[in-house]
């Protein structure tokens, strides 16, 4: 460690701690770094500091003038801070910022003065001291507001360089040419179309025009009310068709395909500007017909009476590609095409129904089942899409087609689920006011058919893990009856061994000795003591 | 209506009607339509996915039909979303069970919502399904034919088991739907986007009355 190291080492502790240091502060610096460094042995660490004392000696003779405070308070500067100590450049910092504050304030105010004598002046006696004051405050606020539009547009635009430009080729020409706002989408679409307008020679060239004509007429009505650009729509598909059919003399299979390629070709157009536009409620309306959905995630398929049994993999399989198809429908931007997907999405339903009942669908199948899909799918931005069906599509094909009576229900689904109370479901009106609340939740008690939103793989592993461990229940139980009979077979062996003892007990088998007997009759006589005892022969020296 | 009339104004002289199927679950919605457009009753060869939407081709008197049945959830709890499945249809089929009499009296007020919503513009029919089931008949004859005619409705009797009376039924409706559609073609004149004007006169009206009418029969 030579002296080099050290000074840079301890200026970097310094700058790194915004403490006001004092002036002895280099020592004391040197000592907690001396201090880090624990593991050196003493003498080494007397050596070092020794040397650094010295280096010190030698930086401070260079330096003294520079590290301290520029304003001359004795502390140490920092040249992050101009020189100066943290506290001296806080106070400079703020003086300056203070005199930049008052110059704009004072800029500010003699501009209003100037624009108020300006419509004092415009307005002459007209206006009251009052009037003016608002005037000036809704100025005020209006100017706010272009203001953020405008940074919120740059925020946007900021990422590709070539919009603004177009932004002000648009301002510039106010009657917009029909390559307005090219995207590769818009583009491949009015290619294709032109394509295919060939095909109809003269009748193709004249759609044409009127498409252009159209597009113009639409695009000046854009700030007009929904309603009324829908109407003009709606007028511009009738009289296309009839002028196809009448004029051109086209069989009605070949109007309706023009049909359908005229309204992908203005509607990938248009789409971005009557799609959710801002100055209808459909966005507030999409909101809630989501909140409602999701206040809803606890119905069940038993209580809509929905006749899908999703414990069959296919079904499960078929439900889940209708929810797909149902949600995929806002990423179309032709109305036909976001048919398409609930046509698809009614498919599926009536495969499903089909594999769960064997016979075709009703609508009394039908209908419930979509409802409890559009509940599980929670399709977003539901509400504008339905809206900008309903306002662009080709009228022929809503009113009529297949397509038009799936939206039918998708409509009535929707209406159902905003309607839907406890009686359209069989509860009770208690039980549907803590289901909503999310008191309780239906799923605990028919837990067997519901499993969470699981895949059928973890719906089966469910099932299996309760079929085992209701076996290892049942095996459980057996093991307990064998040792149980295993006891109650020694206990019996037991029981009969003591019985025959006590039997054994209570009637002793005296075997008794008929000798043994007369013996006792004898040994009874207790007088025969007293009896003389027997003649005994007796010797006589004879 | 309108819709009729602007496919009629087409060189071709093709007619497309949407008639609805309206009656309470269990009735026989289901069979009816299918044994008129599959011709087969309870079978387990019928080719169609689903029975709710089905279409068939016409030719009377050299007039070209398409012909679009919708059928509707019949549930009580779905009742008030009739007004969206009738909405713009040229004719309605209202079936009933003779052995119920709960069914008929299901009829009568979606007669009252029907006439009260679109007016004599739809073509009513009035069906006694089940025939086959005589014997245990719960509502009258007279009773009902009676009542179709003071609406201004007629009466049939079908039965979709022994195929009777079905396919007299829809020619006949689809006969008065046509007429029905000339009178208005007429009345209209033959001015193409006039005619436009008025389908979409029709379409925009829809949402709001319908839904205090629902409320209404709900209520009612």
């Amino acid at each position: 460690m030579n002296a080099g190291d050290v000074i840079p080492e301890g200026r970097l502790w310094r700058i790194a701690d915004p403490q006001r240091i004092g002036p002895g502060a280099p020592s004391f610096a040197l000592r907690r770094f001396s201090v880090c460094l624990g593991e050196i042995p003493k003498r080494a660490q007397l050596r070092s500091r020794k040397m650094s004392q010295k280096s010190e000696r030698r930086a401070i003779h260079v330096d003294q003038s520079e590290l301290l405070c520029k304003k001359g308070c004795g502390y140490y500067g920092n040249p992050a801070w101009h020189g100066f100590c943290s506290k001296c450049w806080r106070e400079e910092y703020q003086k300056a910022r203070q005199k930049q504050i008052q110059e704009d304030r004072e800029l500010a105010e003699r501009l209003q003065r100037e624009e108020e004598a300006a419509y004092a002046s415009s307005q002459g006696a007209q206006g009251g001291q009052s009037s003016l004051t608002f005037s000036k405050f809704e100025e005020k606020k209006s100017n706010e507001k272009t203001r953020k539009v405008t940074t919120v547009k740059k925020f946007f635009t900021g990422s590709s360089k070539n919009l603004p430009k177009k932004d002000i080729k648009e301002a510039k020409a106010p009657s917009p040419s029909i390559n307005r706002q090219i995207s590769v989408e818009t583009d491949r679409a009015s290619k294709e179309f032109i394509e295919f307008l060939k095909t109809y020679q003269k009748a193709g060239h004249d759609v044409y025009k009127q498409c252009k004509i159209f597009l113009e007429a639409m695009h000046l009505k854009k700030e007009y009310n929904i309603e009324e650009q829908s109407e003009f729509t709606q007028d511009f598909y009738q009289n296309t068709a009839d002028k196809l059919q009448m004029n051109w003399k086209l069989s009605p299979d070949k109007v309706e395909t023009a049909m359908d390629q005229i309204e992908k070709f203005l509607m990938t157009r248009l789409y971005k500007n009557v799609f959710c536009p801002e100055f209808t409620d459909d966005e507030k309306k999409d909101l809630a017909i989501q909140k409602r959905i999701r206040a809803l995630h606890w119905v069940t398929l038993q209580m809509l009476c929905v006749p899908v049994n999703e414990v069959i993999p296919e079904v499960s399989d078929l439900v889940v590609k209708a929810i797909t198809d149902i949600i995929e429908m806002d990423s179309k931007r032709i109305p036909r095409d976001k048919l398409t997907c609930i046509t698809q999405c009614s498919k599926n339903i009536f495969n499903a129904i089909k594999i769960t009942k064997d016979e075709p669908a009703s609508a009394d199948d039908f209908l419930p089942t979509l409802i409890y899909i559009v509940l599980k799918a929670n399709p977003p931005r539901l509400q504008s899409n339905i809206q900008y069906i309903t306002r662009f599509c080709n009228p022929s094909r809503l009113m009529t087609g297949e397509d038009g009576y799936y939206f039918t229900n998708l409509c009535c689904a929707i209406a159902f689920i905003e309607k839907l109370d406890a009686h359209s479901l069989n509860l009770s009106e208690e039980e549907f006011s803590r289901y909503m609340s999310g008191q309780a939740s239906p799923k605990k008690q028919d837990s067997d058919s519901w499993q969470e939103d699981a895949c059928p793989g973890v719906k089966q592993m469910h099932r299996n893990m309760d079929l085992l461990s209701q076996l290892s229940e049942r095996q459980e139980r057996i093991a307990n009856g064998a040792r149980q009979l295993e006891k109650d077979l020694i206990d019996w062996t037991d029981e009969v061994s003591r019985g025959v003892q006590d039997i054994v007990q209570k009637y002793p088998l005296h075997i008794q000795n008929p000798s043994q007997a007369l013996a006792a009759i004898d040994s009874e006589n207790i007088e025969d003591d007293r009896l003389p005892p027997p003649l005994q022969p007796q010797v006589y020296a004879g | 209506m309108a819709a009729a009339g602007g496919a009629a104004a087409g060189v071709s002289k093709t007619y497309s009607f949407k008639v609805v199927l309206l009656g309470e679950g269990c009735v026989g919605k289901t069979s009816l339509v299918l044994r008129y457009c599959e011709n087969k009753f309870n079978d387990k060869h019928i080719t169609t996915l689903q029975a709710s939407f089905l279409t068939k081709k016409l030719n009377i008197g050299g007039k070209r039909v398409n012909l679009a049945i919708w059928d509707t959830a019949g549930q009580e709890r779905f009742h008030a979303l009739g007004p969206i499945y009738y909405r713009d249809s040229n004719g309605a089929i209202l079936v009933y069970d003779i052995t119920d009499e709960d069914s008929f009296q299901k009829v009568k007020n979606w007669v009252k919502e029907l006439r009260k919503m679109l007016g004599n513009e739809i073509c009513l029919c009035i069906v006694g399904n089940k025939v086959d089931l005589e014997k245990e008949r719960h509502v009258s004859i007279q009773e009902a034919e009676a009542y179709a005619e003071s609406v201004g409705a007629k009466h049939y009797h079908t039965s979709a088991k022994q195929n009777k009376g079905i396919e007299e039924l829809f020619l006949d409706l689809c006969k008065r739907m046509i007429e029905t559609a000339q009178v208005d073609e007429r009345a209209k004149g033959n001015g193409p986007s006039q005619s436009g004007a008025a389908r979409r006169g029709v379409q925009i009206v829809d949402d709001d009355p319908q839904a205090q009418s629902a409320g209404g029969c709900c209520s009612g």
